[in-house]
């Protein structure tokens, strides 16, 4: 039981970080971001016994994470953030820059199919492969999504007409 | 490798570094640019997306939370045990009370039995068979009926047993009188036995209570219950039982009136 706790506080100091930017990219608040990581952890403590090899817990808490954000949209309507404007409390390593506004707004803007598995490459580091295992997907449904997802995201960025900048 | 292609793999993987992918960037003048802004594109995204960190000590505020989890898991877990082993112990308690009650239920019904027949020890003295239509009369008090001959009866006549009224037979036996007590709503789980320094016999449940056949020590009472039991027909227990204090006390002083006209 102890090395059990000692390794789950192992893994949380290791992925908590990286789950809470990719908590960010799907709900753009800082607050609903930590909270959602929270639950993701206490989840998966709750649920250790379903995790049977230990190299897979990366994966297996980005998918209890985005179960958990779905979850959240379906219990309640959480205030969502304009990804164009600055969050209510300050959060370190927030690009300020016009450019990175305007990506977030495209990123956000973007269907959730396309934006799921462009987000779990981009942040998490992921392969197609293991794209497809954590979203439940074949390979080439995941290299197609990615394609379509940056090629929306170059129109949209390309395109600035319909894109107001607010700070 | 077509530029079609090329530019399919490049917005799937900005970053792939497979040959065939380099090469084409390397020969083709239209895709080496579009190669060069997907990636410059892609790396200023990760660095957006990356670059954003949480608020400090958010790993110890889980590890706490996931504390707190934990210990109230313990404690529910413990509480549940408790609860648990409370009910057990309450359901161990009920099961055993009820076993003693019944058990002493059915003792209770066996000595009040013997207790009868010695209290009206007088009435194994008769010595007179009674007409059958005397004995008939009696059973038909209860709305029961002889449907076959029993034998010679020298003594019949309405009882309370028990809070509850029924039908007090003496047969003559081998060793001397057999009792037969007809006790509607005396249900007994099996057959019991009754035996005292004097008697000895059975008591036989049936369909709408019980029968109890005694007879002195040494008498042969084989198959005389079962026999009865057939050559009665009983009504149904509802009609049969009689139930309330009431009923039983009217009940009760009929069967005075009934005894002081037999004796």
């Amino acid at each position: 039981m102890a090395s059990l706790r000692t390794e789950f506080d192992t893994l949380v100091s290791a992925l908590a970080p990286e789950l809470f930017r990719y908590a960010m990219g799907l709900c753009h608040n800082p607050d609903t971001a930590e909270d959602l990581v929270q639950e993701t952890f206490l989840r998966g403590w709750r649920s250790r016994t379903d995790l049977r090899d230990s190299k897979a817990a990366r994966a297996w808490l980005y998918t209890i994470l985005r179960n958990e954000h779905a979850r959240l949209y379906e219990r309640q309507r959480p205030e969502v953030h304009d990804p164009c404007s600055l969050p209510d409390v300050a959060v370190r390593g927030y690009d300020t820059s016009t450019e990175a506004f305007v990506m977030r707004r495209a990123l956000a803007g973007l269907d959730p199919d396309y934006r799921d598995p462009l987000l779990l490459q981009v942040v998490g580091g992921f392969s197609c492969k293991e794209i497809g295992r954590i979203l439940d997907l074949n390979t080439n449904t995941v290299l197609t999504r990615l394609f379509r997802a940056r090629k929306a995201m170059r129109d949209k960025l390309t395109d600035p007409a319909p894109q107001e900048v607010s700070q | 490798m077509n530029c079609l292609e090329f530019r399919r793999r490049l917005l799937a993987d900005p970053l792939c570094k497979d040959e065939d992918l380099l090469a084409h960037e390397a020969e083709c003048p239209a895709c080496a640019p579009f190669a060069q802004d997907v990636r410059a594109k892609e790396i200023r995204l990760r660095s957006i997306l990356q670059a954003v960190a949480p608020r400090p000590g958010m790993a110890e505020r889980i590890q706490l939370a996931a504390g707190f989890e934990r210990r109230a898991a313990t404690r529910r877990r413990w509480w549940y045990g408790a609860a648990a082993s409370v009910l057990l112990a309450i359901g161990v308690s009920m099961v055993s009370l009820m076993n003693t009650s019944i058990e002493r239920g059915n003792v209770a019904l066996a000595q009040s039995v013997v207790n009868h027949i010695e209290d009206e020890a007088h009435h194994l003295r008769e010595a007179q068979a009674l007409p059958a239509r005397r004995v008939n009369l009696v059973f038909k008090r209860f709305g029961a009926e002889l449907a076959a001959d029993i034998g010679p009866v020298n003594f019949a006549a309405e009882c309370l047993m028990r809070n509850r009224n029924g039908v007090h037979l003496v047969l003559p036996g081998t060793a001397g009188p057999i009792t037969v007590f007809f006790m509607p709503g005396e249900t007994p789980p099996g057959v019991l036995s009754v035996s005292s320094p004097r008697f000895q016999g059975r008591i036989l449940p049936t369909e709408w209570g019980s029968i109890a056949v005694v007879g002195e020590q040494g008498e042969r009472l084989d198959g005389i219950g079962e026999r009865l039991a057939a050559a009665v027909q009983w009504p149904q227990p509802q009609a049969g039982v009689v139930e309330s204090a009431v009923a039983g006390r009217r009940l009760a002083a009929l069967a005075r009136v009934t005894q002081q006209q037999d004796g």
